[in-house]
């Protein structure tokens, strides 16, 4: 009998929910601004109640992701001391079977080989996606509490720091609605072989037929786990 | 009772009065009776030189603009016989004439501006050529005197968006202060007409060429908030003459000038609905001209920095989504071939 696994527990699935949602929000209110002349975001601006409200609307959105991301940490945090997990354990760490992967990935892709690469929990584009979000939060929120206050920020900060924020943060709101829209989506939603969504989602659960395409070395592990325990 | 002046109805009558009082002393600017024959349809010249010229006054126009209540022969003095000579002199706005300033009983004129105007990086430089002192803005090219008339409905409104940033919710009070009086303000001009004036000649490449001026102005404050906030309707945002001023616009290195470093910093702050108690680093951070390796090279190699990050990270995605999907319909492929 095929079982389900759990992938991420609900308080995974909730992080990830208070991420994405105030994503589309910033985004959608941001966006109009760094376009101001473009016609398809106008309409989005105006749908958003013009600028005034989307200021205010981009700023209550960015103090909620800001918020989750905090959370985010002292949850990693709180586990990492409490299960004191070894450097294998932590299985978001960019490790040298990734290398590994890509090269077979790539093999693969070419038709060089007709293995795909076995994955643990995290595959290297998963890994990806993670550091991607942790580096972009950083820059994002950063760039944009400077911009909240520019005149308390540069009371202590040099000048160009002001101008700095404001280009990092439009910048790397381009880079981060690209790497969503094209990347995250390609390989949760668009992948033909995924498509219309992997559910996990909101699920938690991947069936053991999900775990044995994506991820079957950590299945290994569990089975064998399972195994000694018996 | 105090209380009723604020009665609706006494705001409706208030202006039907002011209505009614403006459209009398618009008939009596011309008391003069100029409009006798400028009022005719046809009447203008032919010369070789200039081809025809209509000489006429439409009326309406007149009698909207801001200076409806100035007889004509207050501007053009040079008008004292009939007929006209051929050759006059041109209006020069600095002349004073018979309109009082509002609660002042001295006559009016512009020469505090003129004179402004005359100093400014706009004035005339007896250094440069006819030519080139020609191709800088005198009175006319900005006070058109057009965007108060107000039969331009569409203008008046975004005007009214500039004078809502401060007067919003005001009122009465605030009806009566604004028609006594708008004479201590810059302009009750909206924002993006300020803009686009301004960017008239300064975002044009070749006009500009013939000055000594950073050719970026117009594109960097546009890439800025202000710019595109502006664009989006955000009225409280900084124009052109916020920073740089109406008259005396001089260049950063004139100690007199508004974006000069020693001044900059009061500037940013000279509105009560702009930036209050910045210090002077935020003020160094308000340069609007696009970065380069020689004015600001830590900006410029940032912003490269992201161009870089972006379409490398992209390349790198985008490569990957077509090989995975390129082995999905080589699968396909293969399937039917066996079949």
């Amino acid at each position: 009998m095929s079982q389900d696994y759990t992938r991420f527990t609900l308080s995974q699935r909730l992080q990830h929910i208070f991420m994405f949602v105030p994503f589309i929000i910033l985004v959608l209110t941001g966006f109009p601004i760094k376009f101001p002349e473009s016609e398809f975001w106008s309409f989005v601006m105006s749908a958003a109640g013009g600028i005034e409200n989307a200021r205010i609307i981009h700023r209550f959105a960015a103090a909620i992701m800001i918020l989750d991301f905090a959370y985010h940490i002292l949850y990693v945090g709180y586990n990492l001391i409490k299960k004191r997990p070894s450097l294998a354990e932590m299985h978001l760490l960019p490790n040298g079977r990734d290398g590994r992967n890509i090269k077979e990935n790539l093999k693969y892709f070419l038709f060089m080989s007709d293995e795909r690469p076995r994955f643990h929990k995290f595959s290297y584009i998963e890994k990806f996606d993670y550091w991607a979000v942790f580096w972009g939060m950083f820059i994002m929120a950063g760039s944009g509490i400077i911009l909240w206050f520019p005149v308390l920020f540069s009371k202590f900060l040099p000048g160009i720091v002001i101008q700095i924020a404001y280009i990092a943060h439009s910048d790397e709101a381009m880079l981060a609605l690209l790497a969503i829209i094209i990347w995250h989506f390609y390989n949760v939603h668009f992948n033909p072989r995924i498509w219309p969504a992997n559910k996990v989602w909101y699920k938690g659960t991947l069936s053991e037929e999900e775990m044995e395409y994506e991820h079957p070395l950590e299945l290994e592990e569990i089975k064998a786990r399972e195994e000694a325990s018996k | 009772m105090p209380a009723t002046i604020y009665k609706p109805s006494t705001l409706i009558v208030l202006i039907f009065f002011l209505l009614t009082s403006l459209s009398v002393t618009a008939q009596q600017a011309d008391a003069e009776n100029c409009n006798l024959c400028h009022g005719l349809a046809l009447l203008g010249i032919a010369t070789p030189a200039d081809g025809l010229r209509s000489f006429e006054i439409t009326s309406d126009a007149y009698s909207h603009s801001t200076h409806r209540n100035v007889i004509c022969r207050d501007c053009h003095t040079d008008i004292n016989v009939f007929p006209h000579p051929e050759e006059v002199a041109k209006v020069q706005c600095y002349k004073s004439c018979h309109i009082t300033k509002p609660f002042a009983l001295t006559g009016y004129s512009h020469v505090e501006q003129a004179d402004a105007h005359a100093i400014s990086a706009h004035g005339f430089n007896p250094e440069y050529s006819e030519e080139k002192n020609a191709a800088k803005p005198d009175c006319k090219y900005c006070h058109s005197n057009t965007f108060r008339n107000v039969i331009n409905n569409e203008a008046l409104q975004e005007s009214s968006k500039h004078c809502v940033r401060c007067h919003e919710g005001e009122g009465l009070a605030g009806v009566i202060l604004h028609v006594s009086s708008h004479s201590g303000h810059r302009t009750a001009e909206a924002s993006i007409n300020v803009v686009e004036l301004c960017s008239s000649c300064h975002a044009d490449q070749g006009h500009m060429k013939q000055f000594d001026v950073n050719l970026t102005q117009v594109s960097g404050y546009e890439r800025q908030f202000h710019g595109k906030a502006l664009k989006r309707g955000l009225n409280e945002v900084a124009n052109c003459m916020d920073c740089h001023r109406n008259h005396l616009n001089l260049p950063a290195e004139d100690p007199n000038s508004s974006i000069h470093p020693n001044n900059i910093q009061q500037t940013c702050s000279a509105n009560s609905y702009c930036h209050s108690n910045v210090s002077s680093k935020f003020a160094a951070s308000a340069i609007h001209s696009a970065p380069t390796t020689q004015n600001n090279p830590i900006l410029f190699y940032v912003e490269w920095g992201f161009i870089i990050l972006t379409a490398g990270t992209m390349a790198l995605l985008f490569a990957h989504i077509f090989l995975d999907f390129g082995r999905w319909l080589g699968d396909i492929w293969m399937r039917r071939k066996e079949k």
